[in-house]
């Protein structure tokens, strides 16, 4: 459904700097832009053509990043940012199934940042692998730990890793996510004021824009992209059904936990994000229920990940199919498991399918604007559907099985 | 659900911020040197807040105006029914956010400054048996930094001695009676007897800001300016009435940021309907004299005690503007609201507003010949209601749907005013 093939060239833009006009090389349709103050990332635009010139540049900053700037020199100004002072001992985990190329470039970013090292470990959980090879990706990477999973399902994965590890912080990543450069000391900084937090998550920006689906799928917001910082608690003044939404938390490919957390709340549940057939929700659920258990919540601008999107345009239409499902599947978890919030839980669903109603037929009442493409949502409804009935009862009966074979 | 409304000097050292015990959250509003900024809600759950998470707190939520005070260009405040201003230079204007140093000190520079102005100011307080709430307006009245001309204090219409017995207990304020029955007839009559080359409404519900006469007198400097508005802050958010006419409402709260309207907004806007209704609210405006002396008048078809429950003020600012002059919205200028109590209270004020409103279209109409006024009243209403409506729908019932309803009626009811002999005639 869409004739004209897209590819956008993304560029770093240190503002802090005189600037310069950005022109793209040949064969790029337009031009997306991670801007920089003094390092920090503060905002993030992309806009068709080949050319961006110095005022153009400016404008959109304004734009896109002028709140954010200012926010930031008030924070500071105020006495917001102090000393990191003691490092929390942290853990990465990566839980990975068949991708070592993906796998090693999120090692390279790591290291790039100085992970492994004393005290803060890396460790890859190896999902029911078919072959060696993501085993011999890891040997090239002397200091990561390797750990073999054999209960296919992302969730056991992860809560294999809550086992395996002894720092104060555990991390999450994807592996088809690679870390900023500032990644840790963001994670520092927050943790610094923010002891008492149950979890961080930052900002996922694109790793590439070079397919149609890629650009797609970053226009209509992706990951989402508020370079804000924030402390989450169980409550939201402005909204009635908070925390149920939990997609304004963060996503699962880049989350950072207070281990005690996970611990004292059972960890990941093995029912959501399993793999094929229900890959989606397991991040939700955690963020909801520590939300909901009284934790703090802090969302870090420098925790900033960049995220290889599907490059197919099926994939894409495939995975909005599996949020939609996803979403849904934890929707029906919290509302069997959460009976006090069930009638803010009844509203969110309503509004959910309201929203993907609005996101083809008036985009002017969101705020990007953007209509979406018709086959995108109508797949993630389908997903949602098919959530609602029963979806999270077939998946629980699944991992049964899952669990039996493997005993 | 109780919310506590609390300042918070940001030219002092942020300190914790505690639990209120009883309240749901607070109501935070900032200010700097007396000028406020913005403002947050934090949840019983998010306190106590140490000082790095109310400077986080704080900066997200006076971003805006302090933005708007600090810079040249890229934070002014669009006007309703425009676009954003476009940038001059671009360029010129991110660096001058980058420059900026990371200091508030720096932004208490460049909040205003009180210019010595030899003009002087009355104030006129219009009210109707209301002795409490009239009291209670007075006595902030008398701790305002610099003191006014004049206080007066019109009575309308009169059932009871109430009201005077409340002026006597203020030495040197000015009781007079307009028994006439409408704000309009009071408002009219308070500039006639007003000596002072400027005159400042407040209702009788409000209580001010100590700077707020100051910041009002100070914007008059300019010789366009014939009405200046203020920012219109809740005094209290203790009751879920309390709390839909501050957060969903927005009957008076036009923000932290300054605007000003003049001819050629009133040009630009003409024929879509100039949205006179949001440059302020008539419980907090003050009008430069020569207004009067040019012949304008609050209509006295319209406005509280007459017809609807507003509008007398937004048609005597359209009137204004179409005679070329400006109006100013000033938020420096501030004022506490204490919004009604109850719900049933406040249906009914939605309801009066929504027919003064309408009133107030159809006599701009009648008067100026503006068909954006009838494009408003026949298209945006309506328009605006169904929107709403969806809104309702979409949410699931969250907002209290009988005030939509009454609001809807009131629609209908102000149309009568297009019947209204004085009118026709």
């Amino acid at each position: 459904m869409w004739n004209r093939k897209e590819r956008y060239h993304i560029s770093s833009v240190e503002i802090g700097q005189p600037l310069a006009a950005i022109v793209v090389p040949e064969g790029y349709t337009g031009i997306a832009v991670v801007l920089r103050l003094n390092d920090r990332p503060v905002g993030f635009f992309m806009q068709p053509g080949e050319r961006i010139g110095v005022d153009e540049l400016a404008a959109a900053t304004l734009k896109h990043a002028g709140k954010q700037i200012l926010s930031d020199k008030l924070y500071t100004g105020f006495g917001g940012a102090i000393e990191a002072g003691r490092s929390p001992s942290l853990d990465v985990a990566i839980c990975t199934h068949g991708r070592p190329d993906a796998l090693a470039r999120c090692l390279k970013s790591l290291a790039a940042i100085g992970l492994p090292c004393e005290g803060n470990r890396v460790l890859v959980i190896d999902n029911a692998p078919q072959d060696e090879r993501t085993a011999s990706a890891v040997k090239d990477h002397p200091g990561v730990h390797y750990i073999l999973e054999p209960k296919p399902g992302l969730d056991f994965a992860r809560n294999r890793a809550i086992l395996e590890s002894s720092g104060e912080l555990l991390a999450f990543l994807d592996d088809d996510v690679v870390v900023d450069h500032c990644w840790l000391e963001g994670l520092r900084e927050a943790w610094a004021i923010n002891r008492d937090a149950g979890a961080f998550t930052g900002p996922i920006l694109p790793f590439e824009l070079e397919t149609t689906a890629q650009v797609v799928f970053e226009r209509m917001g992706g990951f989402g992209k508020s370079f804000e910082r924030v402390r989450f608690s169980n409550t939201l003044p402005e909204s009635s059904t908070y925390p149920i939404g939990a997609g304004l938390f963060g996503a699962g490919a880049n989350m950072v936990f207070r281990r005690e957390v996970l611990d004292r709340l059972g960890g990941f549940d093995d029912a959501l994000d399993t793999g094929a057939p229900l890959p989606g929700g397991g991040d939700l659920d955690i963020f909801y229920r520590i939300v909901r258990a009284g934790y703090p919540l802090i969302r870090e601008p420098k925790l900033l990940a960049y995220h290889q999107h599907r490059r197919e345009y099926g994939r894409l239409r495939h995975q909005m199919w599996t949020w939609g499902l996803g979403t849904m599947a934890y929707v029906n978890k919290s509302w069997r498991q959460d009976a006090s919030y069930r009638p803010a839980i009844r509203r969110w669903v309503w509004w959910w399918l309201c929203y993907q109603f609005s996101k083809v037929f008036v985009p002017n009442l969101r705020r990007n604007r953007v209509r979406w493409p018709w086959d995108l949502v109508a797949a993630e409804v389908a997903g949602a559907i098919v959530g609602l009935c029963g979806e999270y009862d077939r998946s629980i009966a699944r991992i049964e099985r899952v669990r039996r074979n493997l005993i | 659900m109780k919310w506590k409304v609390v300042s918070i000097e940001l030219s002092e050292p942020l300190r914790e911020l505690p639990v209120y015990v009883g309240y749901a959250g607070l109501h935070v509003v900032f200010f700097q040197h007396g000028v406020p900024l913005g403002h947050c809600q934090l949840a019983a759950a998010q306190l106590p807040a140490s000082p790095q998470h109310l400077a986080n707190h704080a900066a997200k939520a006076i971003t805006l105006a302090a933005g708007d005070y600090l810079l040249e260009e890229g934070f002014r405040s669009a006007l309703p029914g425009l676009p954003e201003p476009l940038l001059k230079s671009p360029s010129k204007a991110l660096r001058s956010l980058i420059e900026l140093p990371n200091s508030v000190q720096e932004l208490a520079q460049h909040l205003p400054v009180h210019p010595d102005s030899p003009l002087t100011v009355s104030i006129a307080v219009c009210s109707r048996e209301r002795p409490q709430e009239l009291a209670r307006c007075l006595a902030s009245l008398a701790e305002l930094s610099e003191h006014a001309l004049e206080v007066l204090v019109i009575d309308n219409a009169p059932q009871s001695t109430r009201t005077r017995e409340v002026v006597e207990g203020f030495p040197g304020v000015r009781y007079v009676l307009e028994p006439r029955r409408g704000l309009s007839a009071a408002r009219n009559t308070a500039m006639a007897f007003a000596s002072g080359s400027i005159i400042a409404f407040v209702d009788d519900d409000t209580v001010v800001h100590p700077n707020w006469l100051a910041r009002i007198r100070q914007r008059f400097v300019d010789q366009e300016v014939m009405v200046v508005t203020g920012l219109v802050l809740p005094a209290e958010l203790e009751t879920p009435a309390q709390q839909i006419f501050e957060h969903n409402l927005h009957f008076f709260h036009q923000g932290y940021r300054r605007r000003r309207f003049d001819a050629a907004y009133f040009a630009a806007m003409r024929n879509k309907g100039v949205p006179v209704w949001e440059i302020g609210a008539g419980a907090n405006m003050a009008i430069r004299r020569r207004a009067y002396e040019l012949g304008h008048r609050f209509d006295t078809r319209l406005g509280p005690g007459v017809f609807g429950g507003c509008g007398e003020d937004s048609e005597f600012w359209y009137g204004i503007l179409a005679a070329g002059g400006s109006c100013v919205y000033q938020p420096s200028a501030c004022v506490f609201h204490y919004h009604r109590r109850e719900l049933g209270e406040l249906r009914h004020l939605v309801n009066q507003y929504m027919q003064g409103h309408v009133a107030a279209l159809l006599l701009q109409f009648v008067k100026y010949g503006d068909i954006g006024n009838l494009r408003r009243l026949l298209v945006r209403l309506p328009a605006e209601y169904a929107i709403l409506l969806l809104r309702l729908i979409v949410s699931g019932f969250a907002i209290d749907y009988r005030i939509l309803l009454r609001g809807a009626l009131g629609y209908l009811a102000g149309l009568r005013f297009a019947f209204r002999k004085p009118l026709r005639a």
